[in-house]
């Protein structure tokens, strides 16, 4: 196994890897109307805490997606354990190339899962697979437009393994051109004061985990704490 | 035994923490177990080296590291115990 930021996540089973965790993902699909016929993506469903609450608070029709087979095993048997109202679809794709025919979902919600991804091809399939109307729903890593002298961010994307970091504009012409009409941007600033309980990951350890992880979460560490300034967050409502 | 940090350090298990110990010295780590005398700590970082990347572990302590288990730090040493602040992206 390679010691990356992704193989770490999957490898410690750390649910709701993104930003703002569960708490945000409720308040983003609170903003949207979802019924029991409404056809949703998770695309990048990691363990599948996001489907899981999805399932059971709305009932509705969820499709859960990873391309990683460790985490998709996990959100297997998250769903298996849990008692949920209706069945989760589990599926291993690629993001970039889905499975899934033209006009399948109402919403597909991209949790911190674009932005590692070729985000031309993903997006495009993204628009592709939904209705219309169809809502896309991205919770995106962005480079703060304020700041035009970094010169070294090949240590961040190389770390993360991010193709390009984009700034909100590059963000929005790329759902622009992917064909989404209306665009709406919240900006979300995680909370990093300490004894913020809420925000706080459960490690739960085994004693079989490869020490180099430990150095991976240590580098993420710094670099969330080095770039505070440099990286932000946004949520993408995309209409198409 | 120091009551307070056994039953924060319980309450903490699992959490990214950086405890400073009545030395002056940092640790950060997730922590692993508890018991009378001594929190585990899990160094970010696995436990071969000593400093280096960004902030540094100033030794082990006299419980020495074991993988899978941690190092140990008294609880009678606990100056102040904080969560790292923390985030995925």
């Amino acid at each position: 196994m390679q010691p990356t930021y992704m193989n770490c996540i999957a490898e410690l089973g750390v649910g709701g890897a993104h930003p703002g965790g569960l708490k945000l993902t409720k308040e983003v699909l609170k903003k949207e109307k979802i019924v029991a016929s409404t056809k949703l993506l998770d695309a990048g469903c990691g363990t599948g805490q996001t489907a899981a609450y999805i399932a059971n608070k709305y009932g509705c029709q969820v499709t859960a997606l990873d391309y990683n087979t460790v985490v998709l095993e996990k959100a297997k048997a998250r769903f298996r354990s849990m008692k949920l109202p209706v069945h989760v679809h589990a599926k291993r794709g690629n993001i970039e190339d889905l499975d899934f025919a033209d006009n399948s979902f109402h919403i597909v919600l991209s949790e911190s899962v674009l932005g590692f991804t070729d985000a031309d091809k993903s997006i495009s399939e993204c628009s592709r697979i939904l209705k219309e109307p169809g809502t896309l729903l991205a919770i995106e890593m962005v480079l703060e437009d304020s700041i035009s002298d970094v010169d070294n961010l090949s240590e961040i994307t190389h770390f993360y393994g991010i193709p390009h970091l984009k700034t909100t504009e590059e963000w929005i012409n790329m759902y622009r051109n992917a064909g989404f009409k209306h665009i709406q941007v919240d900006k979300y600033k995680p909370n990093l004061e300490s004894h913020n309980l809420e925000n706080s990951p459960d490690f739960s350890l085994s004693d079989e985990i490869d020490d180099q992880l430990f150095d991976v979460l240590r580098k993420h560490h710094y670099y969330m704490k080095k770039y505070d300034n440099i990286l932000g967050f946004r949520i993408f409502y995309c209409n198409k | 035994m120091s009551r307070y940090y056994y039953d924060l350090c319980n309450r903490h298990r699992g959490k990214a923490v950086e405890i400073t110990t009545r030395d002056g010295r940092k640790h950060r780590g997730i922590i692993r177990n508890v018991d009378q005398r001594r929190v585990f700590i899990q160094p970010l970082g696995g436990g071969r080296r000593i400093g280096g990347f960004g902030y540094g572990f100033y030794g082990y302590g006299p419980y020495g590291y074991r993988p899978g288990f941690g190092y140990g730090v008294a609880l009678g040493a606990i100056a102040t115990l904080a969560l790292l602040p923390w985030f995925w992206i």
